[in-house]
């Protein structure tokens, strides 16, 4: 446990001082909000199934960005090899990276709603709700693409490769969070937090599978 | 290498044998389903789609949870033979789903009225499919025989979560596509017998096909592993 907070902090300390990560994720997330409303219009912009689903799918490309650019810092610095050599490294360097990127795609997820629901105007019945939508969404997408990130380590194409393989994985964890978010803005508390159950049970699946088999993967 | 010889050398002697059964079992069931099978109460012809997509999806599913299987042999064992079978079997996997969605789709524009629709089952499978050609990407771009084989057993076990869910698919959401008529929770198949026993033999036979594919990539698998990554 300490090693994970250990490789999660060093992560976070990284990111401070260099946020290029989390710059391009809340840039990339903020212009697709405004295409958004230039493309379909600001009225089905504002429909919440359209916004929820929009926010979600811009936030899992986002989570692709920001993971891909955390080890590609890695192996800048050939940090990657020297950390998997340590004692419990391989388990570390997982549960750390999935602990800081989900701290950091908090960070981008707010500002990118806070965006979303003052640009296109959009109905907040539940605030409560949806922040517990948006918090269990969140946790549930860095592990699916760090396993996938992992994967792909080294290889050419990855930055096509990537989100080949971790989009159509996290189809069931997208159609749940939009559901949600959408279900708290209308003001369904009921399907809000079925949602959001759901995609808490994604999370610790896809944690504890990622634990399981991500250290055969890192070599 | 003396494993993967003496493996290849079983593989050889049964090939043609198999190649026999699968052309025979493959004529027995055209005839059956084109011509001895009566056309259904409702749909007319069309319906005998089914004798090429039932099938088909079956063995998608078959071929992807042998590649689940194959992955966690490679995953214990480290044996070149597992990461053969994973990447014969999934390559037959994604031509079987590619079949399925393009048979349901022939059978769904006389039947609904659209060649594709945005419902459950079909969206679950193309998502499969997509997956799969993804795992198959992740092996072209490996250069490295143990890392390729460890990579795509990795995902190969993440992957085969999506079999169930397009099978339960129809069974979770409201679905347009029809529910299970052979494999139901209760009773019996809700099919006519002969159109049954049509079906049963069309999977026999298309299982035949796939075992044969299997033989003949699996040796192929095998040729390129000695030649190209394990002398290396």
């Amino acid at each position: 446990m300490n090693r994970i907070a250990l490789v999660a902090a060093r992560e976070l300390r990284a990111e401070r001082r260099q946020p290029d990560g989390i710059v391009a994720a809340t840039t990339f997330i903020a212009v697709l909000v405004l295409l958004e409303s230039l493309v379909v219009g600001p009225v089905i912009a504002r429909d919440a199934d359209v916004a929820a689903a929009l926010f979600w799918i811009a936030l899992a490309f986002a989570t692709i960005l920001t993971t891909m650019r955390s080890f590609d810092r890695e192996l800048e610095d050939d940090a990657l090899d020297a950390l998997v050599a340590l004692p419990g490294g391989r388990d570390a360097l997982f549960g750390g990276k999935v602990l800081a990127l989900t701290a950091m795609l908090l960070l981008v997820a707010a500002v990118g709603g806070i965006l979303s629901l003052v640009l296109l105007d959009l109905p907040l019945a539940l605030p409560i709700h949806l922040a517990i939508v948006v918090l269990f969404g969140v946790v549930a997408l860095p592990p699916v693409v760090i396993v996938d990130v992992i994967l792909a380590l080294r290889l050419r194409a990855r930055a096509a490769l990537v989100p080949i393989l971790a989009l159509p994985v996290l189809v069931p964890q997208l159609v749940a969070a939009t559901r949600g978010a959408s279900a708290a803005l209308v003001g369904d508390d009921v399907g809000a937090l079925s949602w959001a159950g759901l995609l808490f049970a994604f999370a610790v699946v896809y944690a504890v599978l990622g634990l399981t088999i991500v250290p055969a993967a890192i070599e | 290498m003396i494993e993967t010889t003496l493996e290849r050398g079983v593989g050889l002697r049964i090939r043609p044998w198999l190649g026999i059964a699968a052309a025979a079992s493959f004529v027995v069931a055209s005839f059956m389903a084109l011509i001895w099978a009566p056309a259904d109460a409702v749909q007319g012809e069309v319906y005998r789609i089914i004798y090429v997509h039932v099938p088909s999806a079956w063995l998608a599913y078959l071929a992807f949870v042998v590649v689940f299987l194959a992955s966690v042999g490679w995953l214990w064992s480290r044996r070149p033979l597992f990461d053969a079978i994973a990447v014969a079997s999934a390559e037959i996997g994604v031509l079987f789903t590619g079949l399925a969605l393009v048979a349901g789709s022939i059978w769904a524009k006389p039947t609904w009225g659209v060649w594709w629709t945005w419902e459950p089952r079909l969206v679950t499978t193309a998502v499969m499919f997509v997956m799969y050609v993804g795992y198959l990407l992740l092996r072209g771009l490996s250069t490295d025989f143990q890392r390729r084989a460890t990579r795509a057993a990795i995902l190969g076990v993440i992957l085969v979560i999506d079999v169930p869910i397009v099978h339960l698919s129809v069974l979770w959401a409201n679905s347009l596509h029809q529910l299970p008529t052979v494999l139901r929770a209760a009773g019996g198949p809700a099919l006519d017998s002969s159109m049954l026993l049509t079906l049963m033999v069309s999977v026999a036979a298309f299982t035949l096909v796939y075992a044969y594919f299997m033989s003949a990539r699996v040796a192929i698998e095998l040729v390129r592993q000695e030649r190209l990554w394990i002398r290396t």
